[in-house]
C-alpha cells in the first residue's frame, strides 16, 4: 500500500515539481554550508573548507539530477518530453502532418468501422456457455436460400431420437408490428429448454424450463435485460406483467406472463436482430402450434463431431424429406446440413453481407498497410532533412536507442491522434453502413437491427491497429535514425545519401505500387460484378420504367377486369412522355414470385425430375414495355381475351423442354390445371425474381389485369417520376380513390435487390481509389525528391549536351522501373486477391486476367501523371544555376 | 534528454563507498547502475536507524553520524543521501520539515515516523535473517 502511494507521489511529481527545484537546491546548499562550517571549526580556511566540503559531499548538479529522478518517474518524464518534442516537430511540417493524419484517420477509421460490423456477425462468440459446441441445421431447396425451418413434430422427433447432441432447442421469431409506429418489438417463441441449454441464467425471477412446454402450462415469457431497462424502467414489478403481441399469421393476439429477466449481456442467439422477449410455446394457440416453423440449434455432446451429427441428422430428416417429396419430387435433392453456430444463428444478414464484410476487412487492411508504407516513406524523406539535428544530438552524447525511442514516440503520437479521429469517424461510418445494409428489399427478415458496439473488443482492435500502424510507419525513420552516422551529416555533404537508404526508399514506393495494384484489382472486380448484375444480364431495359401497384378489387370477374384494362391502358398511354403501358401480376425483381410444375408436350421425364416453371400473368404490350424482344411467334393481343389459354414462353423453357423443336403451336400443362395451354410466342430470357440467378424457364399467361392487385408498368421517354402524378390521377379515376398502393421505378426496384453488391462496389471502388491516390503521392514524392537531389547531376548532363527529352526520359525511366518492380510483386498479389474475393462472395467469378490488366493500366496512367511534374521540373533545370548551387 | 557527462574524478580510492556511479563516454553512452536494490535497502536501514537513535536530524548530521559510526568506511555523498531521504519520505517512513540549526542556519530536519519505525524493525529482522543464512552457507555449519 505504501509503495502504491509512493508511486503515486512520483507520478504526481512527474507533472508537478513537488518539492520544487529551488527547495531541493537550498537543502543541498545547506548541506554544503554545514559541512564547510564543521571543517572551518577544525581549523581550515574558509576557501579550503568550502572546497573540501564540495569534494567530500559531491557536486550539486549531479545530486540535483538524482533527486529529480527520484522525485518523478524518469521514464515517464522522458516519454512526455519525447511527445512534446514530437508534437513540435509535427507542427513544424504542417502539410506532411495533415496528409498523414487524414490518411491515418481514413485507414484506421475504415478498419475500425468494418470490424465493428463484421465482429458481431462473423467473429464474436455468443455470450453463452461453451459456444464452440453449438451447431445449427439448414437445408436448401433448389434456387431458394438456405433455411432453418422445422415443424414442432420434427423437432420432437429429432430431440428424442438423436445421440449426437446433449441439447436440442428451437426458436421461432414472430412478425410483430408496432402500434406506435416505432421499431417493432422483437419476440421469439422458444422451446422450454432454450435458456438452460444455452446456460443463460436469470438476473431476476426465473428462466423458462421444459415444464413450461408441458400440456396445460400457462404461457410465460422472459424479457431481455435491455428491454427491461428501457420499457419497464428496471422496475422490479415486471414479474407478473403481461406481454401482448400480434403476429399477422396468427388470428388471435398472444399473451404471456413475465416470469423473469435474462442476465445482463444476453440478447439472444440471432445476431443482428432485435430480441426483447422470449415466450414459451404455450403462448401459441393449440391449433397453430403444429404449424410453427422452428429454427433449430443443438449442442454437440461430449466426444461427438459435426460429421457424426450431420450423418445422424440426414437419417432423421429423411422421414420429412420423403413426406415432402410425395408432393414435390424436387425435395429428393435436398440434404440437411449441420454447421457451427458459435457466432449465432445464420440469418439473411449473414448470408447477404457476411461475404462482402469479410472481403471489405481484407480490403481496408490492405489500405492500412498501404497508408503505413506511404507515411513511412513520407517520414523517411523528412528524416533525411533532420539528419543534421540527429547527428548533433548523437555527438552530444545521446544514446542511439534514445533517439530511436524518440522517433518511435513521434510515430506513436501521430498514430494516436489518427486513431482517436479514426474511432470517431468509424462510429459515423458504421452507423451509416448499417443503415444502408438494412435498406434493401431482399428479404432480411423481421426487425433487423445490428447494435454496433463501441466496446472493449472494438477498442482493443482499434488500439492494436493504431500501435501496429505506428510501428509500421515509424520503423523506417527509426532505423534510419539508428544508423545515422554523425560525421558526414555534420560535414553537410548533401546528396551523399547512403545507398542503403536510397534502396530502402525505393523499396517503399515499390511496395506501395504493389499493394495498390492488388486493391485496384479487387475493386475493379467488384465494380464489374455490379455492372454485370445491374445492366448487362437483365434481359430487359431497366431505365425509365414507372411501376405502380394498384388495387383492382373493384372488379369481380374477368369481364370487368378486361373492361378496366381497356379503359385504363389507352389513357395512361396518352400521358405525354409515356411510350408503352402494360399490366402484369408481378414485375421483374419484385418481392413476389409464382411457380408451378410444368409438363410439356412431347417431353417425357421421370416424376422425380419434374421441375417448376416461373409464372407471370401479363397483358398485351408487356414485352414491348420491358424491351424484351420476342424471338418467335407473337405478342398477346386484345382478341386473346376470348381464347385465354394461350401462353408465351421464354428461351430457357424452350431449351429445356423443346430442344431442337419449334415450340409454337405445342402445348404445356400446369399442375392443378387439367386443360393444356397453347404456345403462341417465344420471348428472350429475362431475370425473374432474383438478379443473381439465371433466368428460369418462364411461362407468361394472358390476363389483362389480375384479380385483387395488379402491377402497372409504364415505359417513358422522360424521367419516370415526372409522369407519376398524372398516372396516379388516372388510376384513381378508373379504379377508385386510393387505389395506388406502391409507386417506384424499375431501376430502384432492381437496385433494392442488390444492396450488398452495390455496397461492395462503392466501398471497394472508394478504397481502391484511395489506394491509388496514396501510391501516386508516394511515387510523386520520391520522384520530386530524386529530381531535387540530382539537380546538380542534371545540370552537368545538360551542360554536356543532354537534351530536354533525354532528361525527361531519364526521369520517367526511373519511374517506370519502380512501377514495373511494383508489378512484379503486385500482379501475383492481385491474382491472389481476386481469387480470395471470388471465394468470399457468391456468384463472383475471379475474372481471370481482366481485373489485373485493368489495374495495370490504371497504375501506368498514375505513374505517368505522378512523374509528369517532376520530369517537367527536371527539364527546367538551368545548368549554370544548378552547377553553382549546393 | 541530452546526457553529457564526464568521468568522475576522485582523489582517494574509496574504502567502502555507496556511490552509485554512472559511467559516460562520448558517442556510445551507456549507464551502469550498480544493483541498487540491495544497496538501497541497506541505505534505508542506515538512515532510519540513525534517525531512531539521534532523533530529528538534518541531512548532514545523518551523513556525519553514519560516517563516524562506521569508522570512516561509509561515506554518503549528497547524490546518494538525499534521493534516499526523498524515497523514504515518499513512503511515509520519515517526515521532513524546514527548521533552524543550533548555529542559526536553515536546514531541513527529518524525523522517523511510526510507520518508519515499523519499517526499520522489519528491515532489521530481514537483515538478521540474511546475515544468518550467509553465515551458515559461508561457514558451512548446520
Amino acid at each position: 500500500m505504501r509503495t502504491v502511494r509512493a508511486w503515486l507521489r512520483r507520478l504526481i511529481g512527474t507533472f508537478r515539481e513537488d518539492p520544487r527545484d529551488a527547495e531541493m537546491q537550498a537543502e543541498l546548499r545547506s548541506h554544503l554550508d554545514l559541512a564547510a562550517a564543521e571543517l572551518e571549526g577544525r581549523g581550515l580556511s574558509k576557501a579550503d573548507a568550502a572546497r573540501d566540503a564540495r569534494l567530500h559531499a559531491g557536486a550539486v548538479p549531479q545530486a540535483m539530477e538524482r533527486m529529480r529522478d527520484q522525485r518523478g518517474l524518469p521514464w515517464l518524464a522522458d516519454l512526455l518530453q519525447d511527445a512534446r518534442f514530437g508534437a513540435r516537430m509535427l507542427r513544424r511540417a504542417p502539410l506532411v502532418t495533415a496528409v498523414a493524419l487524414v490518411t491515418l484517420t481514413l485507414a484506421i477509421g475504415a478498419n475500425s468501422a468494418i470490424f465493428s460490423l463484421a465482429d458481431p456477425l462473423l467473429f464474436r462468440d455468443l455470450p453463452v456457455r461453451d459456444p464452440a459446441s453449438l451447431v445449427q441445421f439448414t437445408f436448401q431447396y433448389p434456387r431458394d436460400p438456405p433455411q432453418n425451418d422445422f415443424s414442432l413434430a420434427s423437432y420432437e422427433r429429432y430431440r428424442d431420437g438423436n445421440h449426437a447432441f446433449s441439447d436440442l432447442f428451437g426458436l421461432a421469431p414472430l412478425r410483430t408490428e408496432s402500434r406506435t409506429g416505432g421499431d417493432p418489438i422483437g419476440v421469439q417463441i422458444v422451446t422450454g429448454n432454450f435458456f438452460q441449454a444455452l446456460g443463460v441464467r436469470p438476473a431476476f425471477g426465473r428462466v423458462l424450463t421444459s415444464a413450461d412446454d408441458a400440456p396445460g402450462a400457462g404461457p410465460v415469457a422472459v424479457v431481455s435485460w435491455q428491454y427491461w431497462k428501457t420499457r419497464f424502467n428496471a422496475d422490479g414489478r415486471v414479474l407478473g406483467a403481461s406481454i401482448d403481441v400480434e403476429d399477422a399469421r396468427v388470428p388471435v393476439p398472444m399473451h404471456a406472463t413475465v416470469v423473469g429477466v435474462a442476465e445482463r449481456g444476453f440478447s439472444g442467439v440471432v445476431v443482428g436482430y432485435r430480441q426483447d422477449v422470449w415466450m414459451s410455446l404455450s403462448a401459441v394457440p393449440d391449433a397453430m402450434r403444429s404449424r410453427a416453423g422452428l429454427s433449430l440449434i443443438a449442442r454437440l455432446g461430449p466426444g461427438a463431431s459435426i460429421e457424426q451429427a450431420r450423418a445422424e441428422m440426414r437419417v432423421l430428416h429423411q422421414v420429412d424429406i420423403e413426406e415432402l417429396a410425395k408432393r414435390d419430387p424436387q425435395w429428393n435433392r435436398v440434404a440437411i446440413d449441420v454447421t457451427p453456430a458459435r457466432t449465432g444463428l445464420s440469418t439473411p444478414l449473414h448470408q447477404q453481407f457476411g461475404g462482402p464484410l469479410f472481403l471489405l476487412m481484407m480490403l481496408v487492411g490492405g489500405v492500412l498497410l498501404l497508408a503505413c508504407v506511404n507515411i513511412g516513406s513520407l517520414l523517411l524523406a523528412r528524416g533525411a532533412a533532420r539528419q543534421h539535428e540527429m547527428a548533433v544530438r548523437v555527438s552530444l552524447g545521446a544514446g542511439r536507442f534514445r533517439i530511436v525511442r524518440q522517433v518511435l514516440t513521434e510515430s506513436l503520437l501521430l498514430a494516436s491522434i489518427g486513431g482517436m479521429l479514426g474511432i470517431i469517424a468509424a462510429r459515423f461510418g458504421a452507423t451509416m453502413l448499417m443503415r444502408i445494409m438494412t435498406s434493401g428489399t431482399r428479404a432480411l427478415g423481421p426487425a433487423p437491427s445490428l447494435v454496433i458496439p463501441l466496446d472493449a473488443r472494438v477498442l482493443t482492435f482499434t488500439i492494436g491497429v493504431t500501435v501496429l500502424a505506428a510501428f509500421l510507419f515509424g520503423l523506417a525513420p527509426a532505423i534510419a535514425a539508428f544508423v545515422s552516422a554523425p560525421a558526414p551529416a555534420l560535414r553537410q555533404i548533401t546528396g551523399a545519401q547512403p545507398r542503403s537508404r536510397r534502396v530502402f526508399g525505393n523499396g517503399l514506393v515499390v511496395a506501395q505500387v504493389a499493394i495498390s495494384m492488388a486493391l485496384l484489382s479487387v475493386s475493379q472486380l467488384s465494380i464489374a460484378h455490379l455492372r454485370h448484375l445491374r445492366d448487362r444480364s437483365l434481359g430487359f431495359d431497366r431505365d425509365r420504367v414507372l411501376l405502380m401497384s394498384v388495387n383492382t378489387s373493384r372488379a369481380q370477374n374477368r369481364g370487368q377486369l378486361t373492361a378496366l384494362y381497356r379503359d385504363l391502358a389507352p389513357r395512361l398511354q396518352a400521358i405525354p412522355g409515356v411510350r408503352a403501358v402494360a399490366a402484369s401480376g408481378t414485375t421483374p425483381i419484385a418481392p413476389g414470385a409464382a411457380s408451378r410444375f410444368l409438363r410439356a408436350e412431347g417431353f417425357d421425364e421421370p416424376e422425380q425430375d419434374r421441375r417448376r416453371a416461373s409464372l407471370n400473368t401479363v397483358s398485351p404490350n408487356y414485352f414491348a414495355t420491358y424491351e424484351t424482344p420476342l424471338l418467335a411467334g407473337r405478342d398477346f393481343r386484345d382478341a386473346d381475351v376470348e381464347q385465354p389459354r394461350r401462353v408465351i414462353v421464354n428461351q430457357a423453357l424452350t431449351r429445356q423442354y423443346f430442344a431442337g423443336r419449334n415450340p409454337l403451336g405445342l402445348h404445356v400443362w400446369l399442375e392443378n390445371d387439367r386443360d393444356p395451354y397453347e404456345i403462341v410466342g417465344v420471348a428472350a430470357d429475362a431475370k425473374y425474381h432474383d438478379v443473381r440467378l439465371a433466368p428460369p424457364p418462364t411461362v407468361y399467361l394472358f390476363a389483362p389485369m389480375s384479380r385483387g392487385s395488379t402491377d402497372l408498368s409504364l415505359r417513358t421517354d422522360v424521367n419516370p417520376t415526372a409522369v407519376a402524378a398524372d398516372a396516379r390521377r388516372i388510376v384513381n379515376e378508373v379504379l377508385g380513390a386510393d387505389s395506388v398502393r406502391r409507386v417506384t421505378t424499375l431501376a430502384e426496384q432492381v437496385d433494392a435487390d442488390i444492396v450488398p453488391e452495390r455496397l461492395m462496389a462503392v466501398l471497394a471502388g472508394f478504397f481502391g481509389t484511395v489506394g491509388a491516390l496514396l501510391a501516386a503521392i508516394g511515387l510523386y514524392g520520391l520522384l520530386a525528391y530524386t529530381v531535387a537531389r540530382r539537380t546538380k547531376e542534371i545540370g552537368i548532363r545538360m551542360a554536356l549536351g543532354a537534351t530536354r527529352g533525354d532528361v525527361t526520359r531519364m526521369i520517367l525511366r526511373g519511374a517506370l522501373t519502380l512501377v514495373l518492380a511494383g508489378f512484379a510483386i503486385g500482379a501475383p498479389a492481385a491474382f491472389w486477391g481476386t481469387r480470395l474475393a471470388a471465394t468470399a462472395i457468391e456468384n463472383l467469378s475471379s475474372g481471370g486476367v481482366a481485373p489485373v490488366a485493368a489495374a495495370t493500366v490504371a497504375m501506368l496512367v498514375i505513374a505517368a501523371l505522378a512523374g509528369w511534374m517532376p520530369a517537367r521540373r527536371a527539364t527546367r533545370v538551368d545548368p549554370i544555376t544548378a552547377l553553382r548551387a549546393e | 534528454m541530452l546526457e553529457a557527462g564526464s568521468r568522475q574524478r576522485r582523489h582517494r580510492p574509496p574504502v567502502f563507498d555507496i556511490q552509485i556511479e554512472p559511467v559516460y563516454s562520448i558517442g556510445v553512452p551507456n549507464e551502469e547502475r550498480a544493483k541498487a536494490d540491495v544497496l538501497q535497502g541497506t541505505l534505508d536501514i542506515m538512515i532510519l536507524q540513525t534517525l531512531a537513535t539521534l532523533g530529528p536530524s538534518h541531512g548532514y548530521a545523518i551523513a556525519a553520524r553514519i560516517e563516524q559510526v562506521s569508522g570512516g568506511r561509509v561515506r554518503l555523498n549528497m547524490g546518494t543521501l538525499y534521493p534516499g531521504l526523498m524515497r523514504l519520505e515518499q513512503r511515509d517512513a520519515v517526515r521532513g520539515t524546514w527548521g533552524v540549526t543550533d548555529n542559526s542556519r536553515r536546514a531541513r530536519f527529518y524525523a522517523i515516523t511510526a510507520a518508519g519505525k515499523k519499517l526499520l524493525a522489519a528491515e532489521k529482522r530481514e537483515w538478521d535473517r540474511m546475515v544468518g543464512i550467509m553465515q551458515a552457507i559461508l561457514t558451512e555449519q548446520g
